[in-house]
């Protein structure tokens, strides 16, 4: 067992003017976890892993990356450490082909300084076609693409880099079923690899299916932080909307132990 | 379907065929070849060697304008403010020639002004968040005012022959002296503007096509949030693209004044529109993340021969501007066509 966890949140504060969007959330991820983080639209949720993934900056609080104190100023900073994120969005430049979004920030060069296209081309094959063994369409650009192709695309970005921690918020909402399966075939195999996983997510067969642990915002905070197998998805489903676990859940969970 | 029960001829039928964009260029380079082919019949001094010269010399700031426009237009911006940067730089160039500045040094600061120009189009637009096409439209006025408080509104004659060698000049000049004492020109050569052109355009297409800044400034145009979150330093690409455009518009600012060999500090009014043009035409989307230096020479080239064919054949330089507004709107029709799912 490591020493430290991968990530630590300390104490993180976000708000835009008056309105509190993070209000006092610890929050830490170990090697090999999946850690689901659930919660109304609105909750926090996003706030926070876009703080975790240097794409906002926290009003206050402290972020640890393997003990020692870091500062996320933009993405870059964040995936220098090896975080990456999948966003809901998928992030990618519509006109840009598939070699060409998966090292965007990240061109590989030839020695004269230029972008060594050649070499991405063939990179994002391998990578792809692990992926996706039918992925043939590396040259269209990627608004030419299906969501699955796509949503492959992002995965693979995260992936390809020396990834420790990696974010994927809502990575099955527009995907099929076969695909949903690959996402979560991929995602045991990440964590089997020790990455560690915050999975944003509305799908609570999703996250009771490939989750260690559960964190549920509400309002800016974490009302509970619990592993998978000490909650239902009623009591989740509870804390979710109500901001709290059922009256019952104690003593419930007593008898279980026994 | 035929196509099912070949399935290797459909992949080669399908690398074969042009994507949207080599489609719109090979449309605008055949209007380029109509257009050719229609002046020349209508007047036959057009295809003359000493025309295509003037020609090339005309399209060359067009042309200048339209690659600095064109970065600008991919990374999703615009750029108002060329025709009067270009005044601006000649201005500046004149006057560090007029007080003793050998021309060279002089041309240099009058490119490093333009360049300021497009900096300060930069800073106001990624740092004060101000819209590119208002803070260019600005920056339109300031260097048209700064240009004509410097000299009073009066031209800047005087300016000595070296001034007017990047204008005038070419390469591969033939003249032999003839018994009577006057010059005959053998072959008139390749205007330096042309071969001026022609080095920009290349280092443009270089930069556009094979640097990451290139990569970065087509990102930025096509999603510019996705750009961000992916590290793409945005802001950079589109300070970048505005100092080029502003230190071309100074180039083709020092072209045109040289040619004239005088510094007019009235001089480019409404030139952004034919780069815009120029740009347009050559299938830049105006929504960002498309375009090209080769698409835009040949955009220029439409341009420049159009006003040129529609001197020689007369026509007024008031239905000249009707041509091409419809030129400029059929453009951008195509481009939506095209583009319609």
């Amino acid at each position: 067992m490591t020493e430290h966890p991968l990530v630590e949140m300390i104490d993180i504060e976000k708000h835009f003017g008056g309105v509190r969007a993070v209000e006092h959330v610890s929050l830490d991820l170990w090697p090999g976890e999946v850690v689901g983080v659930l919660g109304h639209n609105g909750a926090g949720k996003s706030c926070l892993m876009r703080i975790l993934s240097g794409a906002m900056i926290p009003n206050g609080g402290e972020i640890r990356v393997g003990g020692q104190p870091v500062q996320f100023t933009e993405p870059n900073d964040a995936r220098a450490v090896g975080i990456e994120t999948i966003y809901q969005t998928l992030a990618l430049a519509d006109h840009l082909d598939a070699p060409k979004n998966l090292f965007l920030g990240r061109e590989l060069k030839t020695r004269f300084g230029n972008l060594d296209d050649a070499r991405m081309l063939e990179e994002a094959r391998e990578v792809l076609a692990r992926l996706n063994p039918n992925f043939k369409n590396l040259r269209d650009p990627v608004s030419s693409l299906s969501g699955g192709q796509r949503q492959v695309i992002a995965i693979a970005r995260a992936i390809y880099f020396d990834t420790k921690i990696l974010i994927m918020d809502e990575p099955t909402a527009a995907l099929g079923p076969s695909e949903t399966a690959m996402v979560a075939d991929l995602i045991r195999q990440l964590r089997a690899e020790g990455i560690g996983i915050f999975l944003v997510s509305h799908d609570m067969h999703d996250v009771f299916d490939l989750c260690d642990r559960v964190v549920v915002m509400n309002k800016g905070r974490i009302v509970g932080a619990h592993a998978i197998e000490e909650v239902s998805k009623d009591d989740v489903l509870s804390l979710i909307v109500k901001g709290e676990l059922p009256a019952d859940w104690s003593a419930r969970n007593l008898e279980a132990a026994q | 379907m035929s196509d099912a029960s070949k399935p290797a001829g459909f992949y080669t039928l399908k690398t074969l065929t042009p994507g949207a964009a080599q489609l719109h260029k090979l449309s605008a380079l055949l209007t380029l070849l109509l257009l050719v082919f229609g002046f020349a019949l209508a007047s036959p001094a057009f295809l003359s060697v000493n025309n295509t010269l003037t020609v090339l010399l005309q399209t060359s700031v067009i042309g200048l304008l339209g690659i600095g426009m064109t970065m600008v237009i991919i990374t999703g911006g615009i750029d108002l403010s060329v025709g009067s940067v270009l005044a601006l730089s000649g201005v500046i160039t004149g006057m560090s020639v007029k007080v003793g500045l050998p021309v060279v040094p002089a041309m240099t600061l009058g490119v490093i002004a333009g360049g300021l120009c497009g900096a300060f189009n930069g800073f106001v637009i990624t740092r004060l968040r101000i819209p590119p096409f208002v803070a260019t439209l600005g920056m339109m006025l300031i260097a048209r005012g700064i240009a004509l408080q410097l000299t009073g509104a009066a031209p800047i004659s005087q300016l000595g022959e070296a001034f007017g060698v990047l204008g005038n000049g070419a390469l591969f000049r033939v003249v032999e002296m003839r018994e009577n004492g006057f010059p005959r020109v053998v072959f008139p050569g390749i205007p330096y503007p042309a071969i001026l052109l022609l080095i920009v355009a290349i280092g443009a297409a270089y930069l556009l096509r094979r640097r990451q800044i290139g990569r970065h400034i087509y990102a930025t145009g096509s999603n510019e949030e996705a750009a961000r979150l992916s590290g793409v330093r945005v802001d950079s690409a589109k300070l970048y693209a505005y100092v080029m455009s502003g230190a071309l518009a100074g180039l083709a600012g020092n072209v045109l004044m040289s040619r004239l060999v005088t510094a007019q500090p009235s001089e480019g009014v409404m030139y952004e529109l034919d780069a815009i043009a120029a740009a347009v035409i050559g299938g830049a989307s105006l929504s960002g993340g498309v375009g090209g230096v080769s698409g835009t020479m040949i955009g220029a080239f439409i341009i420049g021969i159009l006003r040129n064919g529609l001197n020689m054949a007369g026509v007024s330089a008031f239905i000249q501007q009707i041509v091409i507004g419809f030129v400029v709107i059929g453009a951008v029709w195509i481009d939506q066509i095209r583009n319609r799912p």
